[in-house]
C-alpha cells in the first residue's frame, strides 16, 4: 500500500472515491467459467473414467488446449468430490513442472433437453504433445541419457514442489507425466492427490515419519510401492518417490519395469528386483497388515544386474528410489542432488531436446485395435494364467490408471466392443502420426542402439481380445516375422541369469502390458473412490483445508 | 502466498450489485444478513467446524456478487454453499442431514431469528418433517445450485480465513499482555461477526487486514495497551484500510439493532424466522416499487466519504 502513503506524503489525500478507482482490483478476480463455445474442439485425445479429453483451440488466444470433460459419476452426491479436490489443488499450485489449470469451460445442455440435466464441465489445461507412456511407446522415439536426466530433473523438481506444499500425488506413473515439444515435463492428474499432515520432507531424512492414516487404495499397481501393497496406512511422500523410480526405470528400459498382474504378483516381482525384505532392508515390514501372510522365497534382488548397461550412476539413483524401506527412501530434494545429475553426460536443457510427433495413449489404442481385429495366428506360447488371476479387477478397466489426461481408459464394455469390433477411427478422430502412412512399417527395425537398452519391445501383442490375451502371441500378417524376431531378441536381451524368473513372465507380461496400458491394470477407480469417500466420513480422511 | 490470499471483489462488481436485481439496499442487506445467520445456524446444527461454515459464508457472499439474489430461494443458496464447502473439507455432510437441518431452521418450531421478547416457540415435529418428495425436491435444488455456484465462481472454492493469521499475530504481539483466552476470544468474535456484515468485508479485504482490524478492536474492548508505533504496518496493513475495517466491524451491531427495530426491515415483519423470496415480493408489492434508485456510484462515494470522516474523527 505504498501508493496511499506516497499520496499522503504528497499532501492532500485523494478523495476516497478516486482512491478506490485508482486501486481497482484486477477484473479477473471473479470471472465465471468460459463457455465451451470459446473453444474450437479439434478432436479426441483420450478417454478415461474421469472423462474424455479433447484437443481444442481457444478462440480468444489461439492457444492449443486440452479439455478434460468431467463425468458426473454419482449424481446423488452432486459434483464429483475427486474433481473438486483436483481443481482446488491445481488452482493453488503454480510451478513450471505442474500442469496448469487455465480455465473451466461449461457446456450447457440444449434448452429443449431435460431440465434436470446439468451442464457439462471441462477442465482447460495447456495442450501437451505427449504423455510419457505414449512417448515411450512410440517406436520412432529413442531417449538419450541427457534427455532422461533432463526429464528426471523436471519430474523431481515438480515433485519437490508438491511435497513442500504438503501434497501427496498418489498416482505417479508415466501416463500422468506430460511432455511437450519444448522439452517441458509436467505432472498431471491430481484426482487422487490430497494434502498430508506432518512435516515436509527434510534434506537427508527421506520422507520423514507418517503422521496419520490415509487410505492405502491409491497408486496404480505397477507403480505402487511395497509398503502400500502391504497396506501401510501411515504413509508419507515416499510413496511418490517409488513411482518416480518406476518411471525412471521405464525411461531407461523403454517400457514399464514392474508389471504385476495382481497385488501378490506385484510384490513378488518387486522382491525379484529389490530383494526380499529383511529387518535391515525394510524395518518393520513384518508388522504391516499385508505382510502377515507373506513368506517370500529369499532372494537378493537383481536390480544391479537388470540395469547394468545403464551405468552405475543410474543404478545407484534407482536403488535409492526403489528402496524397500520407505523411511530411508530418498526424497525429491536429495534425489536432485544425486551424483547422477552431476556426472557426464550432463542433463540436457529442455530446449535442446528433440521434438517428436504427438503420441497419446489413444493413438496406441487405435493402433492396437486395428491389429487386434486381424485374425490371430494360433501361435505363440501358452502362458497359463488361471482365470483367478484376473479376478482382482484388472478386467475392470476403470482403474486409477485411467484418468490421466491424454490417456484412454474407457470402461470395459466400450473397450470390449471396440476390441471386438475393431472400428476404424471416426473421421474426426486423430490417426496416430506414425501410422498415417500405411507404407511405413508398423514396427521399425531395431534402432541402432538397440542393444544399448533402447529396447522398444514390441507392443501390441494381444491387443485386447479378452479370452485369449494371455494365451497367445498374435502374429499379424505381414509384420509377423518381424515381430517374432523382435520377440526373440527381446527374450535374449532379457535372458540374463538374474532374469530367469522374469523370463517366465515374459509373454504374459508383454501381452498384458499392452492391453493394460489401454485399460488400467488395477483397481477400478470407482471402487477406489468410493472407498476413499467412505473414509472421508468421520474419522475422516478428507483433505484438510488447504490454506 | 496463494494460500493466504483471496480473490477479491472488484469495485465494479460491488457497484453493479444493485443492478443485478432491483432490490432496495436496505432489503438486500437484510436478506444478506439473515441468510448468513442461517448459514451459521445450520453449521452449528450440522456440527461443522466454524472453519467450514465461515468458508460457506464467504462463498455465499461471492456468489451473490454474480447472481441476482432473487433468482433462488435464499435458504437454498445457503444450504448449497454449506454442502459444497463441507464436501471439499474434512467433514462432508449428507444431503439428508442438510435437508433435515434446513427444514427445522425454516420451520416455526425453531428459534432462528425470532424476537427475543417472545416466548420460545412450541416444538411441533410435524412442522419440519421432511417427506420423501420434499427431500428429493430439496436435494435436486441443492445439486443444481451447487453446479451454478461452482460455475459462477469458476470453481475457485478456496477461501483463506483470517482466523489462523489473527492468532499468529496475537502470539507475535505477546497477546498484548492480556490473558490470551480473553483477547483471543474477542478477536474471533469480531472475525465471525464480520462474516455477517452486508458490507462484505471478507470480499474486499485480504485476511491480514481483517486479522489486524479484529485485533485492534478487541484490544480496545478489553482495554489492552497496544504498541505505540504503527504496528499494523508490520502486518502489511495501512492506516486507512485499518480505519475502514475497524469502523466496519464495529458498526455491524448498531446496524443490526436498527434493522430489527421498529422502523427496520426485519422489525417491520409480522413473523420471525428466515426471510423468504415470497415475503420479499410481498414487501416490494406493498411499498410499490422503490423510489428511483440513486446512482450506485454516488451512493458508494458518499458512504466512503462518511466513513472517511468517521475514521478521521476517531483517529484524532
Amino acid at each position: 500500500m505504498s501508493a496511499s502513503e506516497s499520496q499522503e506524503a504528497a499532501g492532500r489525500p485523494q478523495s476516497p472515491r478516486s482512491f478506490a478507482i485508482a486501486h481497482q482490483r484486477p477484473r479477473s478476480s471473479y470471472v465465471g467459467c468460459s463457455k465451451i463455445a470459446d473453444y474450437e474442439v479439434l478432436g479426441k485425445l483420450g478417454e478415461g473414467t474421469f472423462g474424455e479429453v479433447h484437443r481444442a483451440r481457444s478462440r480468444k488466444t489461439g492457444a492449443l488446449v486440452a479439455l478434460k470433460k468431467i463425468i458426473m459419476h454419482n449424481e446423488k452426491d452432486g459434483f464429483p468430490i475427486t474433481a473438486l479436490r483436483e481443481i482446488k489443488l491445481l488452482k493453488l499450485l503454480s510451478h513450471p513442472n505442474i500442469l496448469r489449470l487455465e480455465d473451466m469451460a461449461v457446456e450447457h445442455p440444449p434448452k429443449s433437453a431435460d431440465k434436470r440435466k446439468r451442464p457439462i464441465m471441462y477442465m482447460v489445461t495447456p495442450y501437451m504433445d505427449h504423455d510419457l507412456s505414449g512417448l515411450l511407446d512410440n517406436p520412432s522415439v529413442t531417449f538419450t541419457e541427457p534427455q532422461i536426466k533432463c526429464y528426471m530433473q523436471q519430474l523431481l523438481q515438480g515433485l519437490e514442489y508438491l511435497h513442500a506444499n504438503r501434497i501427496l500425488h498418489r498416482d505417479m506413473k508415466a501416463a500422468n507425466l506430460l511432455i511437450n515439444n519444448k522439452g517441458i515435463l509436467q505432472i498431471a492428474d491430481f484426482g487422487l492427490a490430497r494434502h498430508y499432515e506432518g512435516e515436509t520432507p527434510q534434506p537427508g531424512r527421506g520422507g520423514g515419519e507418517g503422521k496419520r492414516d490415509y487410505t492405502s487404495l491409491v497408486v496404480t499397481r505397477w507403480y505402487r510401492p511395497p509398503e502400500l501393497l502391504m497396506h501401510l496406512k501411515r504413509y508419507t511422500t515416499a510413496i511418490d518417490l517409488w513411482g518416480v523410480g518406476c518411471v525412471f526405470g521405464e525411461m531407461l528400459v523403454g517400457k514399464p519395469i514392474l508389471t504385476g498382474e495382481s497385488d501378490g504378483h506385484q510384490l513378488e516381482i518387486i522382491f525379484d528386483l529389490c530383494g526380499t525384505p529383511t529387518n535391515e532392508t525394510m524395518p518393520g515390514w513384518k508388522n504391516l497388515p499385508g505382510a502377515e501372510v507373506l513368506s517370500p522365497r529369499p532372494r537378493q534382488g537383481n536390480l544391479g544386474q537388470r540395469f547394468r548397461e545403464y551405468g552405475s550412476g543410474a543404478i545407484s539413483l534407482l536403488r535409492e528410489l526403489l528402496k524397500l524401506d520407505w523411511k530411508s527412501r530418498i526424497n525429491a530434494h536429495d534425489a536432485l542432488q544425486h551424483p547422477y545429475f552431476r556426472n557426464p553426460p550432463y542433463p540436457a536443457k529442455p530446449e535442446e531436446l528433440p521434438s517428436f510427433e504427438e503420441s497419446h495413449e489413444l493413438d496406441r489404442r487405435k493402433f492396437h485395435d486395428r491389429r487386434a481385429a486381424l485374425p490371430p495366428a494360433p501361435k505363440g506360447g501358452t502362458v497359463g494364467r488361471g482365470p483367478n488371476n484376473d479376478g482382482d479387477g484388472y478386467r475392470n478397466s476403470g482403474g486409477p490408471g485411467g484418468r490421466g489426461y491424454p490417456r484412454n481408459n474407457n470402461n470395459s464394455s466400450s473397450n470390449n466392443s471396440r476390441n471386438f469390433g475393431g472400428p476404424a477411427p471416426a473421421p474426426d478422430e486423430r490417426v496416430p502420426a506414425w501410422h498415417r502412412d500405411t507404407r511405413l512399417p508398423p514396427r521399425p527395425p531395431p534402432p541402432a542402439d538397440y542393444g544399448n537398452g533402447r529396447d522398444r519391445a514390441p507392443r501390441g501383442g494381444g491387443g485386447g481380445n479378452r479370452q485369449d490375451v494371455d494365451t497367445y502371441i498374435p502374429s499379424y500378417d505381414r509384420d509377423a516375422p518381424r515381430r517374432d524376431d523382435r520377440r526373440r531378441d527381446d527374450r535374449r536381451d532379457r535372458g540374463g541369469p538374474g532374469d530367469r524368473r522374469r523370463g517366465d513372465y515374459d509373454d504374459r507380461t508383454r501381452s498384458n502390458r499392452t492391453r493394460s496400458r489401454s485399460r488400467s491394470p488395477l483397481p477400478p477407480r470407482d471402487r477406489d473412490r468410493d472407498r476413499d469417500r467412505d473414509r472421508d466420513r468421520p474419522p475422516r480422511d478428507g483433505p484438510p483445508h488447504p490454506r | 502466498m496463494a494460500h493466504m490470499t483471496n480473490p477479491l471483489a472488484t469495485p465494479d462488481q460491488i457497484f453493479h450489485r444493485s443492478s443485478l436485481d432491483s432490490l432496495p439496499t436496505e432489503l438486500r442487506d437484510a436478506i444478506f444478513f439473515s441468510t448468513q445467520c442461517l448459514t451459521q445456524a445450520a453449521g452449528i446444527l450440522l456440527q461443522l467446524p466454524q472453519s467450514v461454515t465461515a468458508q460457506a459464508n464467504v462463498l455465499l457472499a461471492r456468489f451473490w456478487l454474480i447472481e441476482p439474489m432473487m433468482s433462488h430461494e435464499f435458504s437454498d443458496v445457503s444450504a448449497a454453499t454449506v454442502y459444497l464447502v463441507a464436501k471439499i473439507g474434512p467433514c462432508p455432510c449428507t444431503p439428508r442431514d442438510l435437508s433435515n437441518v434446513y427444514a427445522y431452521l425454516l420451520s416455526g418450531s425453531s428459534t432462528f431469528l425470532s424476537s427475543p421478547g417472545n416466548s420460545p416457540p412450541k416444538n411441533i415435529p410435524d412442522d419440519y418433517y421432511q417427506s420423501e418428495t420434499s427431500y428429493q425436491a430439496f436435494h435436486s435444488r441443492i445439486l443444481s445450485l451447487e453446479h451454478l455456484i461452482l460455475c459462477s465462481l469458476s470453481f475457485d472454492t478456496t477461501v483463506s480465513l483470517p482466523h489462523p493469521l489473527a492468532i499468529t499475530y496475537l502470539q507475535s504481539m505477546d497477546f498484548l499482555h492480556i490473558p490470551k483466552e480473553r483477547i483471543a476470544r474477542r478477536v474471533v468474535e469480531y472475525l465471525n461477526t464480520a462474516l455477517l456484515s452486508p458490507q462484505m468485508l471478507y470480499l474486499t479485504t485480504q485476511p491480514n487486514g481483517l486479522a489486524v482490524a479484529a485485533i485492534y478492536n478487541a484490544a480496545k474492548d478489553v482495554g489492552a495497551k497496544m504498541p505505540e508505533c504503527e504496528w499494523w504496518e508490520v502486518f502489511d496493513v495501512d492506516r486507512e484500510d485499518l480505519g475502514f475495517l475497524v469502523v466496519g466491524m464495529r458498526s455491524l451491531e448498531g446496524w443490526v439493532e436498527g434493522m430489527k427495530g421498529k422502523e427496520g426491515v426485519l422489525g417491520k415483519r409480522k413473523r420471525g424466522g428466515m426471510i423468504t423470496r415470497k415475503e420479499v415480493r410481498e414487501i416490494l408489492g406493498r411499498d410499490t416499487l422503490p423510489q428511483e434508485e440513486e446512482d450506485p456510484e454516488l451512493v458508494m462515494a458518499r458512504r466512503m466519504d462518511e466513513k472517511m470522516r468517521e475514521i478521521e474523527g476517531g483517529a484524532a
